[in-house]
């Protein structure tokens, strides 16, 4: 007899407690790169700085705006994953992971070029603005990452623990992508 | 009261002062960097008018939060044993005599925000 | 009136006992300990590290006291003093004082204040260690060969950018803080989750101790104000090495950005300092005065409040850099208003050493000369907050004296009284009181001797961060004063640590409960058996210990209650009210995270040297240890 005597309540694992102390620290990183581009932009009398053009409207916005929607399937995976169902597990996570690496691919190429055309050591303007916008694409990498260790783990079926990790990673993208609008939302705001 | 009510009352007064506070603190010292830097003169923020309106919702907040806890102080006033009984309401009990304690010291500082945003001229160096 | 026997231990109780040492028993040797992920080794091992450091720092000290005992001395030349100001401020703070009270006293006691067999994250907590100490190694080596820190703890743009200080040095400084402060983020998502998730049973959050409350406190500082100090350091190392312009206004930036990000780190920094200190005195004063702690959820509360008051102050650092006044109200008012749960806890400290029955044994003295000096701390902390008074006294030894009175009054005084305190509860050992009380008070003259002129010589106007002064402006005879306090001191110093590996030598046996403090630490062996606790146990006040569960406990572990002795096991509990939610295999001894930890020291070293490929290619290597980590999974039930 081990815990019989008492009966359990459910609770949210300390696994996913330790990815909510991740999104906190990660939360607070952004938000002071995002207080240092408004700091930048009280302080300057025109914005951007040095007569450098600002972010264009769609090919920063609906990128990100698809990269948003893929917290549904992760979520949809987390709740599939809890009810033991893993080839719909695997299936949300795969249909999530096309899309997050689409927009790797995407921005990958287009940050490659937006430097080429002005550097990050133009100015203080171009310094936050690839810095925000690289420590983005980071935290969308580092996405990836988690989703295919995730990918390999279920290759091999479903435990509790894969089913913790599950959990902890849906909410990872929760926070990537709203971290994700946020910035856009931020480098977005130099058209206003 | 019922159980549900005392726990989204206690709660809520717990997080929600303290939130609002930070809230009030970040937005109010941006709109100070705002005015006060070369930007405004494209923004034209009127510092009084903003940071008045910003820290007097603040401190409305901050005494709806500060009610909340003492309607759960009230509510719980018959518990044997104080915050010293066993759990739920014990539990409840305290977090609403911790947030009445709390909620007092960020009206306070907000207050103090409201009063010296207002009184002190906009934008002079210290 | 007859007491009742306790119940005798069974044949099947035994058994249990005997399952549960061999389950947990740690690994032998050397390799054990480098591979342990047992939450009391950990802290062990952060305590040694710590006083190592705590040395380190102390010499730097001594020099720089050495050095300004009369005017014009020429011991020291200004380039080697500002090595020493920055390394001793580095040191002290990220050093000493953090991972002594968190990772060597937080991590000790946390688990068995709470009643848990472990963290809830073990490897991590080991990983947090190996990268604190990497780190410290990485700075010290930087000294040793030239190339520390020399702008200061707090760094200020432009002097550190590459423009005034164009060698390794910051560079040293901004990857060795980052290192630094990803142990101790890490410890601080360990702490906040352990709380939360590995209470026993019946230990609502009303009925944590408050020595916890003291560590969440300050676990949930440091994982808010990390971030901002890694993002600056991140930007003056772009600065530095890839020509960003982040700080120099020509190019549209802002050097007071640096000290806006940094003191936002900074000044909860400083209250992280001291909170867990809080919690030490708060669980001296109920064992000695046996009596609870008056005004309970004030306290917990006030230790909480500290710290989030705390972070809208930062800005009072920054009174002189001619920010408008109605910016500066803001961080006035919260620093007004930040000294009342500082000021709510003194007078419960003193309100319970009043009510009680007072024994003044060491640890109590000592922490009857912490209350002295933080109020007094306090007092001229408090007068920081005029904006005039602040801007006259800023850069003077006035600022010196105010933190170092906080600093060592309130976070090294409770260190030492804790040393003493848990001393029985760590080694089995008694310390020796009659020592014990006179390196109390060797110690408290000599850091009264040391900063209280400070306040003086502060406001006649002497400046901080000099390498010497001229003769006749009435310095002279205080500063001397100074230094004889410093040795005296250090004098207090060794006869403390001295009389604590006497008494581990030569101490009679304490036993288990030699103070009868009230928390659960006091329940099991001294020193505790590696599981911590035969019987998890059930909870029913914020002073278990005075609750005499003991007879229920022999009869629980007859029983098989709650023992869980098949495997490497401990529970999980829901967050507010403590009931029993899962039962959860940990893991045991492990090399990835001494292995992980070494990776990440070699990506900090590379990119310091300007080798960003081989950077790349230990961050790789780091990637494959957390692969390695995360294929071993826990049993399932």
């Amino acid at each position: 007899m081990t815990a019989a005597a008492f009966p359990r309540r459910p609770s949210l694992p300390a696994a996913w407690w330790g990815m909510v102390m991740l999104i906190c620290s990660e939360t607070v990183l952004f938000a002071c790169m995002i207080a240092t581009y408004f700091y930048f932009r009280f302080r300057s009398p025109i914005w951007p700085q040095g007569g450098v053009s600002p972010p264009e409207l769609i090919s920063t916005l609906v990128p990100a705006l698809c990269l948003a929607t893929t917290s549904v399937p992760m979520q949809l995976a987390a709740f599939a994953a809890r009810a033991g169902r893993l080839a719909w597990t695997r299936l949300y996570v795969v249909a999530a992971l096309i899309v997050q690496c689409g927009y790797l691919g995407f921005e990958i190429r287009d940050y490659n070029n937006q430097q080429n055309a002005v550097d990050i050591t133009h100015n203080a303007y171009t310094s936050i603005y690839f810095t925000l916008l690289g420590a983005d694409h980071g935290h969308v990498v580092i996405g990836a990452l988690f989703s295919f260790w995730l990918l390999w783990k279920l290759s091999k079926g479903l435990n509790r623990y894969r089913t913790n990790a599950t959990l902890a990673i849906a909410w990872y993208w929760h926070f990537a992508n709203l971290a994700t609008l946020a910035v856009v939302g931020t480098l977005l705001s130099a058209r206003v | 009261m019922k159980l549900r009510h005392l726990e989204i009352l206690q709660w809520g007064g717990l997080f929600l002062g303290g939130a609002i506070f930070a809230c009030a603190h970040v937005l109010g010292y941006g709109i100070v960097l705002a005015a006060c830097n070369p930007a405004n003169a494209t923004f034209g923020i009127d510092h009084h008018v903003w940071e008045g309106a910003l820290m007097a919702s603040a401190a409305v907040v901050v005494l709806i939060a500060e009610a909340a806890s003492v309607l759960v102080l009230y509510g719980t006033r018959d518990l044997a044993g104080g915050y010293e009984a066993e759990p739920p309401l014990s539990r409840i009990r305290y977090f609403a005599i911790t947030a009445a304690l709390a909620n007092v010291l960020f009206l306070s500082i907000v207050l103090l925000e409201l009063f010296g945003s207002l009184f002190n001229v906009a934008c002079r160096q210290a | 009136m007859a007491v009742a026997t306790p119940p005798a231990v069974t044949p099947a109780g035994t058994e249990r006992l005997d399952r549960l040492e061999r389950m947990w028993e740690s690994r032998p040797g050397i390799l054990g300990w480098l591979t342990t992920t047992d939450h009391k080794r950990i802290g062990l091992l952060y305590f040694w590290a710590t006083l190592v450091f705590f040395g380190a720092g102390g010499i730097e000290a001594l020099m720089m006291r050495t050095q300004l005992a009369e005017p014009n001395n020429n011991l020291i030349g200004p380039a080697t003093y500002d090595e020493l100001f920055s390394m001793h401020g580095i040191t002290m703070i990220f050093l000493f004082i953090i991972p002594m009270t968190t990772g060597a006293f937080g991590n000790y006691l946390l688990p068995l204040m709470i009643g848990a067999r472990d963290m809830a994250f073990p490897r991590m907590n080991a990983l947090s260690f190996w990268i604190f100490v990497s780190s410290g190694i990485f700075l010290y080596i930087a000294l040793f060969i030239g190339v520390a820190p020399n702008a200061g703890w707090y760094n200020y743009v432009p002097l550190s950018g590459s423009q005034y200080d164009p060698g390794r040095n910051i560079d040293v400084y901004c990857l060795g803080i980052i290192l630094n402060g990803i142990s101790s983020t890490l410890t601080a998502a360990q702490f906040i989750v352990t709380i939360f998730k590995s209470r026993a049973p019946g230990m609502s959050l009303n009925r944590l101790p408050l020595f916890c409350y003291a560590m969440f406190a300050a676990a949930v500082g440091l994982l808010f104000a990390l971030p901002s100090l890694t993002i600056d350091t991140i930007f003056l190392f772009l600065d530095r090495n890839i020509g960003t312009h982040f700080f120099q206004p020509a190019h549209g930036g802002s050097t007071l950005l640096w000290q806006t990000l940094f003191w936002f780190f900074g000044h909860p920094e400083v209250y992280i300092l001291i909170v867990p200190a809080f919690g030490i005195a708060t669980s001296i004063i109920p064992a000695f005065t046996q009596r609870k702690l008056v005004g309970f959820p004030l306290v917990a509360i006030a230790e909480v409040l500290v710290i989030v008051i705390g972070f809208g102050v930062f800005s009072h650092h920054m009174y002189a850099t001619g920010l408008p006044t109605v910016g500066l109200i803001f961080f006035a008012a919260a620093t007004a208003m930040v000294v009342i749960p500082s000021t709510i806890q003194v007078f419960s400290w003193l309100m319970s050493l009043i009510t009680g029955t007072p024994r003044y044994r060491t640890p109590l003295l000592f922490i009857g000369g912490f209350i002295f000096m933080f109020v007094i701390g306090g007092l001229s902390g408090m007068m920081f907050v005029a904006i005039p008074l602040d801007q006259a006294t800023t850069h003077t030894y006035f600022i010196l004296a105010h933190f170092h009175y906080i600093i060592f009054g309130a976070a090294v005084f409770p260190i030492f009284g804790g040393m003493y305190y848990w001393f029985p509860k760590v080694t089995g050992k008694m310390y020796f009181e009659r020592p014990g009380q006179i390196s109390f008070w060797v110690l408290f003259v000599g850091t009264n001797l040391l900063f209280f002129p400070m306040h003086i010589v502060g406001l006649l106007g002497m400046p901080r961060r000099d390498y010497t002064y001229p003769s006749g402006l009435g310095w002279g005879a205080y500063n001397l004063a100074e230094t004889i306090g410093g040795y005296i001191t250090l004098v207090g110093i060794l006869m403390l640590l001295g009389n604590l590996v006497v008494s581990y030598l030569r101490g009679e046996e304490a036993g288990p409960d030699p103070f009868h403090g009230g928390t659960l630490e006091w329940t099991i062996p001294s020193p505790p058996p590696d599981y911590n606790f035969a019987v998890i146990p059930k909870v029913r006040s914020a002073y278990p210990n005075w609750d005499g569960d003991a007879a229920e406990t022999t009869r629980r572990l007859n029983q098989g209650v709650l023992v869980l002795e098949q495997g490497h096991e401990q529970v999980e509990t829901t967050v507010a009210d403590g009931f029993l939610s899962d039962v959860v295999t940990m893991p045991h001894s492990s090399p990835w995270p001494i292995l992980l930890a070494f990776f990440l020291a070699m990506v900090v070293l590379f990119l310091t040297l300007g080798k960003f490929g081989v950077a790349g290619i230990m961050g790789i290597l780091c990637l494959l240890a957390l692969f390695g980590w995360h294929s071993q999974e826990p049993a399932d039930e």
